[in-house]
């Protein structure tokens, strides 16, 4: 299990990552960060949504209502112009860290 | 299956937002907590398990209302950080030494009590009696604004205790230094001065200080949710 310090670090990566695939409102991407990282991520509503609003004052992403199928008002997020260009540093920022973490550990596929 | 909409609307009745945005959150919540809960159904809980399965997404809706209230508010971290710790604490200590100032100027000269009888030092502290009756009020005040301003129970607790921080650490250096660097010092006699110093100027103070935020921090968190204080 990751601790909850680096969860933290990697919320906003995990979100816009997630994010970069289409738009999603909240549950669904809680969902799908959690199925996609085999549980290691959990975001509950909690943890989520002060994220979720923090990020879409920054301008990385955007949320709008839609309503599905079934006539359910859900708030859908998708990734801005901005949330994708703050993507490619960010995943920078991890690629290098986790290289440096592979040299000082010596710990494969970190 | 409980009405998420009106679980979310009651926990969050506080939530300092214009209206319309509290709405929209309130409605986002709820759905989430839907979606949940449908989710759960769908994957074969009971109605019960999914119900207390979907109410474990918040473990303090508190908590959860001031990271929101600081997360769509326009000020960023920084200012929040103002708001809730540095004003309160910079006023609890203006507060503290003024009136300390006030007693020292106006109030009784203080009587010194010695065993022998004679005095042949200044003493480390002087215990202000009606400054320490002054310090509740000030530590609530301390805690009022801190809570006021959404403060964490961290941030609220260091708004009371504030005024004697600066002592804090003031004693806290000076008992290593003196007797690292004071070769002539007598330890007999700097380890009593010292603990008569941080009795003195901290641990009364604080208690006074605590005394009175205490209360005022835990009627405010206790409070109804139908008197909210604004936090904007």
């Amino acid at each position: 299990m990751i601790g909850t310090g680096i969860k933290r670090g990697t919320a906003e990566l995990a979100i816009l990552s997630v994010l970069e695939n289409g738009p999603l409102h909240g549950y669904e991407l809680a969902r799908r960060i959690e199925r996609q990282t085999r549980g290691a991520l959990r975001f509950t509503l909690a943890s989520l949504y002060p994220l979720l609003y923090r990020m879409e004052k920054q301008g990385w992403v955007r949320g709008a209502w839609e309503t599905s199928g079934s006539r359910r008002r859900r708030r859908c997020y998708r990734l801005t112009p901005q949330g994708k260009k703050k993507l490619s540093p960010i995943r920078e920022e991890w690629a290098e860290l986790f290289r440096a973490l592979r040299l000082l550990t010596k710990v494969s596929n970190a | 299956m409980p009405d998420w909409q009106e679980l979310v609307r009651r926990e969050l009745a506080c939530l300092a937002l214009e209206p319309h945005e509290r709405a929209e959150v309130i409605e986002e919540l709820a759905a989430h907590l839907d979606d949940a809960f449908e989710d759960l159904r769908q994957r074969g809980l009971t109605e019960d398990d999914a119900v207390q399965r979907s109410l474990r997404e918040v473990k303090d809706w508190r908590d959860l209302r001031r990271n929101i209230q600081n997360a769509r508010r326009k000020e960023n971290i920084m200012s929040n950080r103002v708001t809730q710790l540095w004003l309160p604490g910079f006023l609890t200590f203006t507060l503290a030494m003024g009136f300390l100032a006030l007693v020292q100027h106006f109030g009784p000269r203080p009587i010194f009590f010695t065993a022998s009888g004679t005095l042949r030092m200044r003493p480390p502290a002087t215990i202000y009696i009606p400054w320490l009756l002054s310090l509740p009020l000030v530590g609530a005040l301390g805690a009022f604004l801190s809570h006021r301003a959404g403060g964490s129970r961290r941030a609220v607790l260091a708004s009371i205790a504030f005024p004697v921080v600066p002592y804090l650490v003031f004693f806290l250096l000076l008992l290593p230094f003196a007797l690292t660097f004071e070769k002539h010092a007598r330890r007999d006699i700097i380890l009593p001065l010292f603990l008569i110093g941080l009795i003195g100027w901290v641990l009364l103070p604080g208690a006074a200080l605590l005394a009175g935020g205490l209360p005022v921090q835990l009627f405010l968190s206790r409070r109804p949710r139908s008197s909210c204080v604004a936090t904007h």
